[in-house]
């Protein structure tokens, strides 16, 4: 072997990441090796934001936007202004696998990710529904809305994807073509959210009732510029290293524990359920 | 058919023979090689050479070379420790002069102290060169003195042999074991006047000439072979070091790597 795999130079291996379970820096970056053929795709020309965690995710982690001191000049970077802090942001691109093992290296353990590409950012190429359930509600309550939400949107001739949040929730996602605004994604999430609402008790859809025990909120502020969503097969800080995991609406009808879909088992999938993801962009009557 | 051993490209050690107030510029080169098969540890699963690491036997840490002194051990685990500055100070020096100051017969020097011998060449004295050689020769004797090779002080022989000068380090008389220590030897009775006969009369008709050439090593030869027949079917190829720890996720990296070309 004399040439190089990849030019990132290891540090740390041995650093204990996920403490409950023991896992080392270098099985995040061997999952995240692993995972890219599947994952790149999602990635790639999007601003991303970064959660590390170097010292494990029991201890304090941080929110990156900004590419870190150190990034190596071969890791592309897009500078966006920033209302909110006054100033240009120079977000990460990560267009291919050494940027990701790069990541990785750094202790990131989840990437998000937002619905619009560096180069067209008021134009959405993904429709997001983050389906958020709230407590005493539970998974199965969020799997159940899910399912409605599944029918709705077949009933009016599109196609959804759906994903584990990784947490408690579940995540539907369209993709389509890039000619509509953020506001036009926003108010057909909203008004989708709101046939629900009417239909199953236990939809809210306004940001007013998302504390409401019990309730399942069908979150529509998110599709916003800016505003990001965790990244299809992104590791979640959380002790059982669960993988915000794209999924069959198959499996999800037959359930599914979000907890087993973690750091081990994703990489054994031979599923890949968004594959064509992007070759299905559609129109959105709004 | 063996092959013989090469001459020797560099000297290790050049100065000069000087006897009385004759001088012999030479180079020193070293003669004699122990050519045996050499074989290289490998981690038996997966063939990739071991290497070794000095371990801390308290606290079972690798310790870097900077980290490490020498130990002269008093009594048991009992040590006085040196800097290598301070054992460098007491080195000797090497004098680039071999002193001979007393010729003897080579033979009457017992083998037993031989230790290793080096090929002697002119150095731009041959005239010199050949003189004593000459001298050597016609006389049978050998010259005795003293080197100094890297940290070590030597007695020595210079000597002749197959036309040329070579200079034998010898060992020191309380490097030898004396047989004589040995109980067994004190044990030992004389033997009886007949069988002393019989047994000169065997030795006297088994006495014939020495020749070196006529001994191999058989175990070498064997092993020799294998290598050949091994090499004719697959050997394990040795992949350039990557850090032990990083090895799984190059293992997982060239898979994926082939997947996305794939793509």
């Amino acid at each position: 072997m004399s040439k190089k795999l990849t030019k990132v130079e290891f540090t740390n291996l041995n650093k204990t990441i996920f403490p409950k379970l023991k896992i080392t820096k270098s099985q995040i970056i061997e999952y995240y090796i692993k995972t890219a053929p599947k994952m790149l795709s999602f990635l790639a020309n999007r601003p991303l934001v970064l959660t590390r965690f170097p010292d494990g995710i029991d201890e304090k982690g941080f929110y990156e936007k900004d590419a870190p001191q150190g990034t190596p000049s071969w890791v592309k970077t897009v500078k966006i202004h920033s209302e909110t802090a006054k100033r240009d942001v120079n977000y990460v691109l990560c267009n291919d696998l050494d940027t990701l093992i790069w990541l990785a290296n750094l202790a990131t353990i989840e990437i998000h990710m937002p619905f619009s590409k560096a180069d067209s950012r008021e134009k959405p190429d993904l429709v997001f529904f983050d389906v958020d359930p709230e407590p005493p509600a539970t998974f199965d309550d969020a799997v159940t809305v899910a399912l409605l939400l599944k029918e709705k949107l077949d009933g009016i001739g599109l196609e959804s994807y759906v994903k584990t949040s990784g947490k408690k929730g579940l995540h539907v996602i369209i993709p389509i073509v890039g000619e509509h605004v953020f506001r036009e994604t926003r108010a057909f999430v909203h008004k989708i959210g709101q046939q629900l609402a009417k239909e199953q008790k236990l939809v809210v859809s306004e940001f007013t009732e998302t504390k409401k025990p019990g309730k399942v909120f069908v979150d529509y502020l998110q599709n916003s510029h800016g505003r990001t969503m965790v990244a299809p097969y992104s590791l979640r800080a959380v002790p059982e290293a669960t993988v915000s995991a794209p999924l069959e609406w198959g499996e999800v009808e037959k359930g599914i524990k979000p907890t087993e879909l973690n750091i081990f088992s994703v990489v054994k999938r031979e599923k890949d359920p968004w594959k064509k993801i992007f070759e299905n962009r559609q129109k959105l009557k709004v | 058919m063996e092959k013989k051993a090469n001459v020797p490209r560099r000297p290790i050690w050049t100065g000069s023979l000087t006897i009385g107030l004759v001088n012999v510029p030479v180079k020193l080169y070293p003669m004699i090689y122990d050519r045996g098969i050499s074989f290289r540890f490998l981690h038996k699963s997966d063939g990739q050479p071991l290497k070794y690491q000095k371990v801390c036997t308290k606290d079972q840490k690798v310790i870097p070379w900077q980290e490490v002194a020498k130990g002269y051990e008093v009594t048991k685990n009992e040590y006085v420790i040196f800097d290598k500055e301070e054992l460098e100070a007491v080195k000797p020096e090497s004098d680039r002069r071999i002193r001979l100051d007393k010729f003897v017969d080579y033979f009457s020097v017992d083998p037993i102290y031989f230790d290793r011998s080096y090929a002697l060449m002119p150095d731009k004295s041959n005239d010199a060169y050949s003189l004593l050689l000459a001298a050597l020769e016609k006389k049978g004797k050998a010259g005795v003195g003293r080197i100094t090779l890297r940290t070590k002080e030597y007695p020595a022989l210079v000597h002749t042999y197959k036309g040329a000068l070579v200079l034998t380090t010898l060992r020191y008389a309380y490097d030898v074991v004396d047989p004589q220590g040995f109980e067994e030897l004190k044990k030992l009775k004389e033997p009886e006047k007949a069988e002393l006969d019989l047994a000169v009369k065997i030795v006297t008709d088994l006495s014939g000439e020495f020749d070196v050439t006529e001994y191999k090593d058989n175990y070498k030869q064997k092993v020799e072979e294998l290598i050949k027949k091994k090499l004719k079917g697959e050997t394990v190829v040795v992949e350039k070091p990557v850090e032990e720890e990083a090895k799984e996720l190059m293992v997982a990296l060239r898979d994926t790597l082939k997947q996305l070309e794939k793509k």
